[in-house]
């Protein structure tokens, strides 16, 4: 648009903005006012740009080491990260394993005893209040260092997802052939078996393969509270502050995901 | 009482191939893992044992300390929260497609991509060589961690947003800026305050993983705690993560529902 044009266009008539309630501006002030009392370094996590200032050259030199990975490390590597994969895969296992009775009696058409299927998602919301890092840290306290403590912890971290989502698929499936099932005499067992277990069974595999997606990258760091697997080493080399050690584990991490990831997505279409 | 028939699945070749290389894999995993499988057998026992050391008694005169810690875990996951707002809002609008150049876009989501493949606690690892084990530095790896995903939300959202008012902003002359503001937030602006405070849930959780490497926090104390083999308050510990956490997805989830559905639903 040229100049001449530009000055012979009428001015854009913006019509009156909807006046603003005020519960919008108090929303506003309150999230405003929980930033500044959160960011006061008293009470709160004290932002302050000093340090960061002061310590910038620290990590300007961090990130120079973060930058050129240190190769010769890998062959330490291997070992570890199969162990990661062993228990990505076994928490996966356990978890889908003790997860598919606890969907249907979490669900509506397949358990319809009120009190019994309110206490399973009860415990099941309980359950995933938790992080599984959290788990894992007490674990290895009551079991011992290894893979064993975070194997425990995936499966726990996974009951909760996949209960949550295959239980959720159970109560939208289509009640007809569930009413189907009853009309032809079924007992509660018989329906879950051949109707609801039938359709609930590709959103069963598609949420299994997706907690192993997750369970892969969580087991990758729950070594750092001693459950094994990568996260062993990477507490080891940050604590001897090699971080161009950390760069080459940053790196076969990302690329084990996103491997994982293709492959799990490639299964999930064959499977679903 | 005759047995239901269950009908016969078919049979793909691709489907027996996929379930023979996941049974091979499951098989290998349980046969090559290092676990001393004696230990499994006291297992339930052991578990048991721990639960009523834990739960039977909770330590409740550490409770004013517990709360206090969960108050900065708080903090850490609100303040991870707002900067991870601030930083990806502008990301993700440049990264949607109509918006930004086509090299910029493709960057940007590299880079989200690369960031959610990355565990928070490896970001605050990186982080606390500049900040030291501050909360500040769970903050921050919050913050970066949430760039991430709320990035590639923020785009998706801007991209799915239907474009009649975007074309009316534009047919009427209106700058970048100015059809960002009227053409695209109305629209888009529900969906991202509901995944501002799905992210808030999802950061309450990450600080108290966070704390577990030494930045502070609930879960500071709960790795001491652990550490000294303190079960009744590490019972105790537990219990206010439990409750502080549904609260705060209970009332998050509230508050979304109604942006999302408004006043009246329900």
């Amino acid at each position: 648009m040229s100049a001449a044009q530009a000055a012979s266009a009428p001015a854009l008539a913006i019509p009156a903005r909807p006046r603003r309630r005020a519960g919008v501006w108090i929303a506003i002030a309150v999230v405003a006012a929980i930033t500044v009392i959160t960011c006061l370094p008293a009470i709160g996590v004290g932002l302050d740009i000093a340090p960061i200032v002061a310590n910038w050259r620290n990590g300007a030199t961090k990130i120079v080491e973060l930058l050129t990975p240190d190769w010769s490390f890998f062959p330490r590597t291997v070992a570890p990260m199969i162990e990661t994969l062993q228990m990505a895969v076994l928490g996966t296992v356990v978890g889908a394993a003790i997860s598919l009775p606890l969907s249907f009696w979490a669900a509506r058409p397949t358990n319809p005893h009120r009190a019994f299927r309110g206490a399973v998602r009860t415990l099941l919301n309980v359950i995933r209040a938790v992080p599984e890092l959290v788990y894992a840290a007490v674990l290895v306290a009551m079991v011992g260092v290894g893979a064993l403590p975070g194997i425990i912890a995936l499966a726990i971290f996974n009951i909760g997802i996949i209960v949550k989502l295959v239980s959720e698929s159970i109560d939208a499936q289509d009640a007809g052939a569930i009413e189907a099932g009853r009309a032809a005499g079924g007992t509660q067992a018989q329906i879950n078996r051949a109707i609801a277990l039938a359709d609930a069974w590709p959103a069963f595999v598609s949420q299994t393969l997706y907690v192993f997606e997750l369970n892969v990258r969580a087991s990758t760091v729950l070594g750092l509270v001693g459950a094994g697997g990568i996260g062993l080493l990477i507490d080891a080399v940050r604590t001897f502050y090699r971080y161009d050690q950390l760069s080459l584990i940053i790196l076969e991490v990302l690329v084990v995901v996103v491997v994982i990831d293709l492959v799990s997505d490639a299964i999930r279409r064959r499977l679903v | 009482m005759t047995a239901l028939a269950v009908p016969a699945r078919g049979r793909s070749p691709w489907r027996m191939l996929s379930v023979v290389v996941v049974t091979v894999i499951v098989v290998a995993a349980f046969w090559s893992v290092q676990i001393s499988w004696g230990r499994l057998a006291d297992l339930p026992a052991d578990i048991g044992r721990y639960l009523w050391l834990m739960f039977s008694a909770p330590e409740w005169s550490k409770l004013p300390e517990a709360l206090w810690q969960t108050w900065r875990s708080i903090e850490m996951a609100w303040v991870g929260t707002v900067l991870g707002i601030l930083l990806a809002t502008p990301l993700s609008l440049v990264a949607a497609r109509g918006f930004g150049p086509l090299w910029l876009r493709g960057a940007l989501r590299l880079v989200f991509s690369v960031i959610r493949a990355v565990p928070e606690l490896i970001i605050a690892i990186i982080i606390l060589s500049v900040t030291g084990l501050t909360p500040l530095t769970g903050a921050l790896a919050l913050a970066v961690n949430g760039v991430g995903t709320l990035g590639k939300w923020g785009y998706e959202a801007v991209e799915t947003v239907p474009p009649g008012p975007i074309e009316a902003a534009r047919a009427a002359g209106g700058s970048t800026a100015q059809v960002l503001r009227w053409g695209v937030w109305p629209q888009a602006q529900p969906v991202f305050l509901s995944f501002w405070l799905y992210r808030f849930e999802i950061n309450v959780r990450s600080s108290a993983v966070l704390g577990l490497i030494g930045v502070g926090g609930i879960g500071d104390m709960l790795t001491s705690y652990t550490q000294y083999r303190e079960w009744s308050t590490v019972g105790m510990l537990l219990i206010v993560v439990i409750v502080v956490t549904m609260a705060i997805d209970a009332a998050s989830g509230a508050l979304r529902r109604r942006i999302m559905e408004g006043p009246r639903a329900r």
